[in-house]
């Protein structure tokens, strides 16, 4: 049970309802054998009861770390967060304006003082927030990914790309920023941004070769730049072949799932009839 | 406008649908499978994404592939569902008014729905959506009158006995179609045991 909550802390999932059923048993009844892992154990258990709305664990598990640790700011921002899960957001402010006060350096607090704004539905003031923190702290990548959820949001793709090219400069190898970047692109329509969306679906192809929205969205990309009557001929020659090879990806993959599982046959045929509509119109 | 009626299975599925993200926002297609004139009858809904619902890319993949099953299975597209991620918050947001409009185009008594986060805790009683028809090319709120769903009691019930029983993770948005393409949008095992369940067999009525 410990190894499982370790992995969960490890990869960063967000599977409460599973920590708390896991946690809750490993605290009431293994606790002595946790030894002085029972401190993580209990902050890991706290912020996933709150996401549960089970106040009553988080409370236990607070009261027990802030017997242990009465001066960390590290449980100050717990408490925070539970005020927060209350939906007590001025006070939860005081309470972080406090600990900057002291150290005005957390992250971690002034992190929690966007994460209200957005709850708040204040979007405009998060995305200030967030590019204020994101100009001292120009490494945060989780930051940076937030703000591009929060410019998507808004619709404001031009600036969401410019965040997922930071990503992309600093995360070479990750194929979901090129993907995210590429359906960015893509929604932003016109020529050049349809071209250098394919480019990225590639891009993430190339990185991942499982990637199914990238090969959908490559597919696609392609498909309209050979449908558009603006292009040359040789542009329109060069998509077409594009298309034509994502399309039989897209085939072989979905043959492959196929293979004794009666379950997609739907998503098949409407994937096979969809490709061959769609080849019409190209030609 | 004309009459709405919700049925059991599309209402499950859209709530199973939200309580599987609660964190995100959700969103959907209503479809009906009955004939064209008079009275709407939203039969089932497919659901759609749970992440980055402005995006063009996916959303219009999805319309194109449901569109095609749809003519295979004698439906048609009839309306939209969301749910957003701010509980409190149910109003339409930007991109659901652009593919309700697209919807609308094909289906003129298309229906834009809301899932109200609000109201969906265990002691609300009324159905947690809001809906919208097209007037004047722009989205109105509909008279509640015209809006029906038949046996809400036990349409009720059995969603709640469904997200008890953590049924609602056997659900498949297109979303986790694109990430797992074994994985069945349809979700034919999902249609057959909310069929199990409202079936008057199983004495619940």
């Amino acid at each position: 049970m410990r190894d499982k909550l370790r992995k969960w802390r490890e990869d960063n999932c967000r599977n409460s309802e599973q920590i708390v059923d896991v946690g809750e048993e490993l605290i009431s009844e293994h606790a002595s054998k946790l030894g002085d892992d029972i401190w993580i154990i209990y902050e890991q258990v706290m912020i996933a009861a709150l996401d549960c709305s089970r106040d009553d664990l988080a409370l236990t598990c607070l009261q027990e770390l802030r017997k242990q640790f009465p001066d960390s700011h590290r449980v100050k921002r717990l408490t925070g967060m539970r005020l927060e899960a209350l939906e007590r957001y001025d006070d939860a402010n005081k309470h972080y304006d406090a600990i900057l006060q002291e150290d005005p350096t957390n992250t971690a607090v002034r992190k929690r003082k966007i994460s209200i704004l957005r709850a708040q539905g204040k979007s405009t003031e998060a995305i200030r927030e967030l590019n204020e923190y994101l100009e001292q702290f120009v490494g945060d990548q989780e930051a940076w990914h937030e703000l591009s959820e929060l410019y998507i949001n808004e619709h404001d793709y031009g600036k969401a790309a410019f965040c997922l090219e930071e990503l992309m400069m600093t995360n070479p190898h990750n194929h979901l920023y090129c993907e995210q970047y590429a359906e960015v692109k893509y929604t932003q329509g016109g020529m050049e941004n349809l071209e250098l969306a394919r480019k990225y679906f590639a891009q993430a192809l190339r990185l991942n070769n499982r990637n199914m929205r990238a090969l959908f969205g490559l597919y696609m990309s392609a498909s309209h730049i050979a449908a558009s009557p603006k292009v040359s001929a040789k542009v329109k020659k060069d998509n077409i072949k594009y298309a034509a090879w994502a399309a039989a990806q897209i085939n072989r993959a979905y043959k492959l799932a196929g293979r004794g599982n009666k379950d997609n046959k739907c998503s098949i045929k409407a994937v096979e009839e969809m490709l061959e509509s769609m080849q019409i119109t190209m030609s | 406008m004309g009459e709405v009626e919700l049925s059991c299975l599309a209402y499950v599925k859209m709530y199973l649908h939200s309580c599987l993200f609660p964190r995100c926002s959700v969103n959907g297609l209503l479809l009906s499978s009955g004939p064209a004139g008079g009275a709407v009858c939203v039969t089932d809904c497919v659901p759609l994404l749970h992440s980055h619902l402005p995006l063009a890319p996916i959303t219009q993949l999805a319309l194109t592939q449901v569109d095609v099953w749809c003519s295979q299975t004698q439906q048609r597209i009839v309306g939209y569902y969301q749910a957003n991620a701010c509980a409190s918050d149910s109003s339409p947001t930007p991109c659901a008014l652009k593919i309700a409009d697209k919807i609308a185009e094909q289906f003129e008594n298309a229906v834009l729905l809301m899932l109200d986060g609000s109201k969906m805790s265990p002691d609300y009683r009324v159905p947690p959506i809001v809906m919208y028809e097209r007037k004047d090319s722009k989205w109105v709120l509909k008279d509640k009158h015209t809006i029906m769903l038949r046996q809400w009691e036990e349409t009720r019930a059995i969603a709640s006995q469904m997200l008890e029983s953590g049924d609602h993770a056997m659900l498949v948005d297109f979303d986790g179609h694109l990430d797992d393409i074994t994985k069945d949008w349809t979700n034919q095992t999902l249609n057959a045991k909310i069929a199990e369940l409202s079936s008057p067999a199983n004495g619940t009525i």
